[in-house]
């Protein structure tokens, strides 16, 4: 198996406070990997653990099959873009290059230089002068101009402005679509990850609560609208995810291996946006969705 | 990384680099001119006579500068400390930019020993070009107040400020990786560094190396010795004032007189040798001094008889280089430890 990120009860804890608890994780080469889940869910964590950042206190993860463990040979096959894009705010955006240059072996000076031109950026520019855009595009430009196997980029849009975030997301697809580069993203929001990956991952409270390729996520879940009615009378091979009651009428997110099979409801497929929150609402209050429903209605 | 490391702290270095070429400008001036009138006063004068008032002369038209020259050297490696060292790591941690240098195909160990090398080396540098310049410059000065032991003095020339400037350059360091921010780690190198210079020389310096006592019998031949006898807190201590040491000696403490157990001798416990002492004045009264006749001589032959003696505690001149090279390398050495203690922390992988 070679999996580009394998986790096995990983977990991180400062002082009193546990960061990330148990998490077990493989995720397959090759692909877009969209990390979602609430603030808090233990992402940074992961992402700072899984390039070396950080110790984990408990478990094991193997990075492209080895430990993240500092030395030069897996930090050339790593590449990490941190929350904020921190760079250099007294160095110039050549500078940043040159910087790249000199601590990358690997260092591929013309995709930089190319990238940068796209991006119509000014090599003499301080990098504190730039906007958010442009300097989380730097940052960028130097994660993927150093030629890693696997990018990890952790919440890179987060503060940027829509058009910046577009602007940012077409870039990174364009730099990994050429070098056949493995990445894993984070972020709280669903709509930027649509966009980009064909992998997802949904991480609550370090748990993985939903994990696959994209395409084949969206084909399996349905959500149904019928008359009023228990989970568990729905019919057997549908697996509950999520469910709401009025009156008269019930409302369920199922996912099924099999297909849907006919019944007398109403069936559609789900926005990705609306299949994650319905597991993060799941994974925030198990057992709600499952129950009979009670008196109490919506 | 050395490239990275250069590109950081390039414009500090420039501003100090042209800074030091300034100072050492104005040191060769002035100080030419200041050696150059010194031969000419040391050769005009003659000891007997008017040299006295020649060198007070010097030293009143010198001494400001020299004062404010002096204090700018001391507080050189203060400065170190707070503007190379704290921001060194503690700006990295602070801007999160330790994660792009961290995440390049450079280990953070070595990234670490570049940093501390070359800003440190210029941190020695810069303290060493200022002490030796301050060293030269001050010559005439030093010679006429024959006190190289002087708290200010002793750390502010030959090679004590090196040790000094390691030391809170590594301090700052390390306090900016434990903090992760600035701005603390700068006000803790300063008063660490201030608390520093006021403990090294009143508790630290003076017991780095076995200090000599001499002793004193009180008698009539103290007369040549002392320059005076002053009577102190209340009654209760006598000294015999001006016990001459060695030559270029540094003099810790002299205790007031004692009797023959070590126990202190309080002027109105010997009224027949201070008369007029049955009520204790206020305050400290010098009851003779040298010129005013033979008045210590007399006092010392009247209290001859109850054996009593005087000590006088000091560090030859000759410990003068052995305790700068202690004391430099002591600090180089805590310097060391510090930058151990950086290098494991930052091993630990805590960030």
């Amino acid at each position: 198996m070679n999996a580009i990120l394998q986790t096995h009860a990983l977990g991180k804890r400062y002082g009193k406070r546990q960061a990330l608890a148990d998490c077990t994780l493989e995720l397959p080469p090759g692909h877009v990997v969209g990390l979602v889940g609430p603030n808090g869910a233990g992402k940074t964590t992961l992402l700072k653990i899984a390039c070396g950042m950080l110790a984990p206190t408990t478990g094991r993860i193997e990075v492209l099959g080895n430990e993240p463990n500092g030395t030069p040979a897996q930090l050339a096959r790593v590449g990490y873009v941190a929350q904020d894009t921190p760079t250099y705010s007294a160095l110039s955006v050549g500078d940043h290059l040159t910087l790249g240059a000199r601590m990358n072996p690997r260092w591929d000076a013309k995709l930089a230089r190319a990238r940068v031109e796209q991006l119509n950026l000014d090599p003499k520019q301080k990098a504190g002068k730039l906007s958010g855009g442009q300097r989380a595009q730097l940052a960028l430009t130097v994660a993927v101009a150093k030629r890693p196997e696997l990018l990890i980029l952790d919440e890179p849009v987060a503060s940027l402005d829509p058009l910046a975030r577009r602007g940012f997301l077409r870039h990174l697809m364009e730099s990994v679509a050429e070098n056949d580069t493995s990445v894993i993203l984070s972020s709280h929001l669903v709509s930027d990850l649509e966009r980009v990956c064909d992998y997802l991952v949904v991480l609550v409270s370090s748990r993985v609560h939903l994990a696959g390729e994209t395409e084949e996520l969206l084909a399996q879940h349905y959500r149904i609208v019928c008359t009023r009615r228990a989970p568990s009378d729905l019919p057997a091979g549908l697996d509950v995810i999520w469910a709401e009651h009025s009156d008269r009428q019930s409302t369920f997110v199922v996912r099924t291996q099999t297909g849907l099979p006919t019944g007398d409801w109403s069936a559609e497929h789900l926005e990705l946006e609306d299949l994650v929150l319905a597991y993060m609402e799941r994974a925030v209050e198990p057992g709600r969705f499952t129950t009979t429903p009670t008196g109490d209605t919506r | 990384m050395i490239w990275l490391t250069w590109r950081q702290f390039r414009a500090q270095a420039l501003t100090v680099l042209a800074l030091l070429a300034a100072a050492a400008i104005a040191f060769l001036v002035t100080g030419l001119r200041m050696h150059h009138t010194y031969a000419a006063d040391l050769a005009a004068c003659t000891p007997a006579d008017n040299c006295d008032s020649t060198f007070r002369e010097f030293q009143s038209t010198y001494g400001p500068a020299f004062g404010l020259i002096q204090f700018l050297v001391i507080v050189v490696p203060a400065l170190i400390g707070i503007f190379w060292g704290a921001p060194l790591i503690g700006r990295e941690l602070e801007t999160g930019t330790h994660q792009l240098a961290w995440n390049q195909t450079v280990t953070r160990t070595r990234w670490l020993a570049v940093k501390l090398t070359i800003v440190g080396a210029a941190a020695i540098a810069t303290a060493g070009i200022l002490s030796y310049l301050l060293t030269w410059w001050a010559g005439p000065l030093d010679h006429i107040q024959g006190d190289r032991w002087a708290a200010m003095t002793f750390a502010s020339r030959d090679i004590v400020p090196l040790g000094y400037a390691a030391f809170a350059f590594a301090l700052g360091a390390t306090l900016g990786l434990l903090l992760r921010r600035t701005l603390p780690a700068m006000a803790i190198t300063l008063a660490a560094f201030v608390v520093i210079q006021i403990l090294v020389p009143a508790v630290v310096r003076p017991n780095l190396l076995s200090s000599t006592t001499v002793t004193f019998a009180i008698n009539q031949g103290i007369g040549e010795r002392a320059h005076g006898i002053e009577i102190r807190n209340g009654a209760a201590e006598i000294y015999f004032v001006g016990l001459p040491v060695p030559d270029g000696a540094w003099e810790l403490s002299g205790p007031p007189i004692q009797d023959s157990s070590g126990h202190a001798v309080a002027a109105t416990d010997h009224t027949d040798c201070f008369p007029g002492f049955d009520n204790p004045p206020a305050q400290g009264v010098g009851v003779a001094a040298k010129g005013t006749g033979d008045r210590i001589a007399d006092i010392g032959s009247c209290l001859a008889k109850y054996n009593l003696h005087e000590t006088v505690t000091y560090q030859p001149a000759s410990h003068y280089w052995p305790l700068q090279w202690i004391e430099s390398g002591s600090f180089l050495a805590l310097g060391g430890v510090l930058a151990g203690t950086c290098f494991w922390w930052i091993r630990r992988r805590r960030n």
